[in-house]
């Protein structure tokens, strides 16, 4: 799983090399250009951008319009903001704002913070791999089971509570509690960092284990302490300045991402009122259709408010760099440093023991007969939520597997033959193309789907499977981008010179591509294509959305359970969304290891 | 038409003679018109269903409903293979959080000029989801009156069937079901839960933070609200017109509630309901400052102990739930003193539906004294039926004879007094009201 990571930082660290190798192809461009598999390289760069651009944009078109009044489905023709004048009257509408900024923000620095810390204290050391190995499964949890397993972890009935129940806390029913779903959104920051934390260090991992850059940062860490710098000093005043380019990306998308979700908020937190993504799913939903006006309006709010977070981000960087600038090169080499990395070390393990305590309470309960608090036991087990799970989950299962399997076949063939055009043309994807890869990873979603549904509803396309061609089209758009980010380096990195041996005894390019190209990347290709099938099965609100809710997916199912009646049903569903990438997962591992053993030296 | 024609040619020249026999033709006509006026009613019903039938079969049938109980949705899988075994239509169950979702998917259809190519076949509907695509013209009309097996719902003595929340279904939609408000407890928290609202507020403050209801606009909490809101009716009525009998009071407080509100008396209705709301808040559970979302999750808090008293609008998923775990075995249903508030649901057909033939064969097949009789059965589902016993015979009825109950179901004849639904648009105040009042926390 570390080899998703590894290859996943972006183009930058390596422009440079590239340039030598992409010299020798022009070459080899003239003498093909006319070959279909050439043309086919070239154009897909377009199409790839077509695919992005189109559901992105055209759905913010979508949400625009009704933003400001025209709506025909409404019969309202007239532009105004009518819809924004009723926002502003929502009542606890600053407190929607609020809540909404202050999980986002809060959740991403606190994610970021200790990410930092953890390398910081450990870098350098076995326990940065292990602490690795632990987190990294966590990763492929979709954020709705790990949402359902913080909220029965935290609850006033939940596995911390009853392991201190009744002997020491006295309680024979469960305390009143505010946990789940309080109003001043912990739940939801607690639950969303535990998320982001092993993302944000595994994107820093990988971006350390660039061979180059990792090595140079290494030596000089090496160098600092000999100096008599503190591992931690060490750490923020040579490793940062020149990893923190490299994270910028994935944090931005953490931070975009954690303030316009709507799984986490929506099982985690308080609805008196909601942050402002789920009220505005919770509008479009609503009986009242003239609240849609309203949404739109809101939905535009939204994108503001992530655009506003994004740039306060940025500027916050500019802040920390003037102000620690100078303290860089100020020649102290301790700031308490013991101190520090005694409550890292305490931070971590208990990071650790809350998900394990969190998935153990999971697995109990999709196994648990009565169970009645508090006991830390259940009374007796059972396989039947398994059972009545495994007579419903058939139409899910299929749904969820034949649509993030599609959807990560095109995405796969898709970059590599964007990569492979990079490789013809002998330069990098324009930075306009690179950009627009991300969009998806850093418009709120809820803003843009809204408009593509009804895109996609006023094309009318009578086809029977359009819904799965709908749902394969927003997935698309999230699949993509990891999917690219994963690939792009180790195809940049590949050794060109097989390449021009084959093309030199006259292969053609596709040959090349397919018969020498492809086996080298067996692996990376693997990885990629089980990342893109966990980030596919975690989709929830453009399944929802996009297969106008005829589709289910193990997903769907996971969030309709989620604050349904039992606890046991939605454990189920829960491990169900893990073990799906997990599988995946195992596989792109051990797959390797059998097929095109040769390639691999 | 072809004997006045000949008529008139034989005797053009006396006016009065075609005159006369034009009166007797139309006079023989009116006659034998309203003769077998029944007969040919009948008979033209039977065509169209024949119609119906042939048109119907072999299609998909898209049926759009709630998807949050495990029995109910095992029940329409249930259907599924009765309906593809009858008329080889293929039911899919569009499993939704809320119906609402399948009001705002033919409403974006409608607007994207999808008018014959819709989803949504069969929708399961009542109350403001209802009148909202009554109200829209989302809903085909006039289809449910003529189904052959709605005649056993006895359409002329039964309101309830045709009557939605107190609005006029007009054959847009057939019904499908009766559920009836029941409270259920943990005996082993509370050995006395409360009979009455009045009780309800004593036994809050006895037991603080032991129930609440879900936030609305959710079906549970709006219904908890309503129960309230009639019961509290009543007593205002009784208070203010203390020496009149009883039937008058009921009379009087229908002309209230169960009409449109009108913008004069909506704060005189509804300040009873916040005075009482205001008083049991503070003894809730989260103090009244966090309401659940749905009504499930509340039965999830009665099993984590946190609630030691809930209600439910379907009794039967009770001890269900005590089946599967999900409800210890020391919960008790029983229903309150002051009332049980009930409605019927139903299933309607969207204006555009792509299969609305296929959809009415469903509809009728879910009227058909054997799909109510298995309905009602507590182990499959336990909702009651909206079929007339009178109008089955005798081997109908006795689909529909009962079985011993489980100690957590709501014992046989507990419900003693049942509060209709008020008007639906009271529904709309009640939310804006609450949302005004308790919707953000202070």
């Amino acid at each position: 799983m570390t080899n998703i990571q590894n290859k996943n930082s972006i183009d930058k660290a390596v422009i440079p090399k590239s340039k030598g190798k992409n010299n020798s192809q022009s070459g080899s461009q003239l003498n093909h250009s006319t070959d279909w598999f050439t043309r086919m390289v070239k154009f897909s760069p377009k199409f790839l951008l077509l695919l992005l651009i189109v559901p992105v944009f055209g759905g913010l078109i979508g949400v625009l319009l009704p933003a400001f009044g025209w709506a025909p489905a409404l019969s309202q023709y007239d532009f105004g903001f009518q819809g924004f004048n009723a926002l502003w009257q929502t009542s606890g509408f600053g407190q929607m704002i609020g809540l909404s900024i202050a999980t986002g923000l809060v959740s991403t620095l606190l994610a970021f913070v200790v990410t930092l810390m953890i390398l910081a204290a450990f870098f350098n050391s076995v326990w940065l791999d292990r602490i690795q190995q632990i987190l990294s499964p966590i990763l492929v949890i979709p954020h709705a089971a790990a949402a359902i397993a913080v909220g029965f972890l935290i609850a006033p009935s939940g596995m911390i509570s009853r392991l201190f129940s009744p002997w020491l806390s006295g309680w024979e029913l469960a305390p009143n509690g505010i946990f789940p779903h309080d109003p001043y959104g912990i739940s939801i920051i607690l639950g969303l960092t535990l998320k982001e934390l092993p993302f944000l260090l595994l994107m820093a991992l990988g971006a350390l284990a660039q061979p180059e850059l990792g090595k140079k940062l290494r030596s000089q860490h090496k160098v600092a302490l000999n100096l008599g710098y503190c591992p931690m000093t060490a750490f923020f005043k040579v490793i940062l300045p020149s990893l923190y380019p490299l994270l910028r990306l994935p944090l931005l998308a953490v931070l975009a991402y954690a303030s316009s979700s709507v799984e986490m908020p929506l099982i985690l937190g308080p609805n008196t009122p909601p942050t402002l993504a789920v009220a505005i799913m919770q509008w479009f939903n609503d009986v009242d259709l003239n609240l849609r006006i309203k949404a739109s309006a809101g939905a535009l709010l939204q994108l503001a408010l992530t655009g506003g977070l994004l740039a306060l981000w940025l500027l916050g960087e500019k802040l920390v760099k003037c102000l620690f600038c100078e303290s860089l090169t100020n020649g102290r080499r301790e700031y308490g440093g013991a101190y520090w990395q005694t409550i890292t070390g305490v931070v971590t393990v208990s990071v650790i023991v809350f998900i394990g305590l969190a998935l153990l309470g999971l697995v109990f309960w999709s196994i648990a007969g009565f169970w009645r608090f508090p006991t830390a036991l259940p009374d007796s087990f059972t396989l039947l939520h398994w059972q009545s799970a495994a007579m419903q989950v058939g139409e899910p299962l299929f749904n969820t597997l034949f649509i993030g399997i599609i959807t990560t076949l095109i995405a796969i063939s898709l970059t590599l033959l964007c990569l492979e055009s990079e490789q013809i043309k002998g330069k990098l994807l324009s930075r306009f193309t690179s950009l627009i890869i991300y969009i998806p990873l850093l418009v709120p979603s809820i803003a843009f789907l809204f408009g593509l549904v009804w895109i996609q509803q006023l094309l009318a396309v009578q086809v029977s499977f359009i819904s799965y061609i709908n749902v394969i089209i927003a997935h698309l758009l999230f699949v993509l981008p990891y999917v690219f980010l994963s690939l792009a380096s180790s195809y940049r990195q590949l050794d060109s010179r097989f390449a021009i041996v084959a093309a030199s005894l006259g292969t053609k390019p596709c040959k090349v591509f397919l018969k020498v190209k492809l086996p080298q990347l067996f692996a990376p290709i693997l990885i990629a294509a089980a990342l893109g099938l966990a980030i596919s099965f975690g989709q929830y609100l453009p399944t929802l959305l996009a297969g106008g809710g005829r589709i289910t997916t193990i997903t769907t199912e996971a969030i309709t359970l989620a604050n349904g009646a039992s606890r046991r049903t939605s454990a189920v569903y829960a491990l169900m969304q893990m073990l799906l990438p997990l599988i995946g997962f195992i596989l792109a591992w051990v797959l390797p290891k059998f097929i095109y053993k040769t390639a691999h030296r | 038409m072809h004997s006045i024609k000949s008529l008139q040619h034989n005797t053009r020249r006396n006016f009065y003679c075609v005159a006369f026999c034009v009166l007797i033709s139309l006079l023989y006509v009116l006659i034998m018109n309203s003769a077998v006026a029944a007969d040919v009613h009948d008979n033209e019903q039977s065509v169209q269903w024949k119609n119906i039938e042939t048109h119907g079969v072999k299609q998909p049938v898209y049926f759009h409903a709630w998807g949050g109980d495990a029995q109910i949705n095992a029940y329409i899988q249930w259907v599924a293979q009765q309906v593809k075994a009858k008329y080889q239509i293929n039911l899919q169950h569009v499993k939704l959080s809320d119906t609402s979702e399948a009001v705002s998917r033919v409403l974006a259809e409608k607007s994207a000029n999808n008018h014959s190519q819709g989803n949504v076949d069969l929708v399961w509907i009542n109350g403001a989801n209802f009148s909202t695509m009554a109200q829209h013209s989302l809903l085909l009309k006039g289809w449910a009156d003529q189904l052959p097996n709605f005649k056993f719902t006895d359409p002329d003595n039964n309101p309830a069937v045709t009557l939605d929340f107190g609005v006029p279904t007009l054959g847009m939609e057939s019904p499908w079901g009766q559920a009836s408000m029941t409270f259920y407890y943990d005996r082993m928290a509370t050995l006395t839960p409360p009979q009455n609202l009045n009780e309800l507020v004593t036994w809050t403050q006895q037991n603080p933070g032991r129930f609440s209801y879900p936030k609305p606009p959710d079906f549970l909490g709006l219904s908890f609200l309503k129960y309230a809101l009639v019961v509290l009716h009543q007593e205002s009525l009784i208070a203010s017109n203390g020496l009149q009998s009883k039937d008058q009071h009921v009379h009087s407080y229908q002309d209230a509630l169960y009409a449109p509100a009108t913008p004069e008396n909506i704060t005189e209705v509804l300040q009873p309901l916040w005075i009482f709301l205001d008083e049991l808040h503070p003894n809730l559970w989260r103090k009244g400052k966090h309401f659940m979302q749905t009504g499930l999750e509340m039965r999830r808090l009665v099993d984590d102990t946190e609630l030691s008293l809930a209600f439910t609008f379907s009794g039967p998923e009770i001890p269900a739930a005590v089946k599967r775990f999900d409800l210890p075995q020391s919960i008790r249903s029983y229903a309150m003193a002051d009332g049980s508030l009930s409605n019927t649901h139903f299933v309607g057909i969207p204006y555009n539906a792509s299969h609305a033939e296929s959809a009415q064969l469903v509809a009728n097949f879910l009227l058909s004294p054997e799909a109510q009789a298995y309905k009602q059965q507590a182990e499959v589902w336990g909702d009651k039926t909206v079929l007339i016993a009178s109008r089955l015979t005798a081997p109908q009825k006795n689909l529909f004879k009962t079985q011993t109950s489980h100690p957590s179901a709501l014992s046989f004849n507990s419900i003693t007094r049942t509060l209709s639904e008020p008007h639906p648009s009271w529904v709309e105040d009640i939310t804006l009201g609450w949302q005004q009042r308790y919707g953000v926390a202070p």
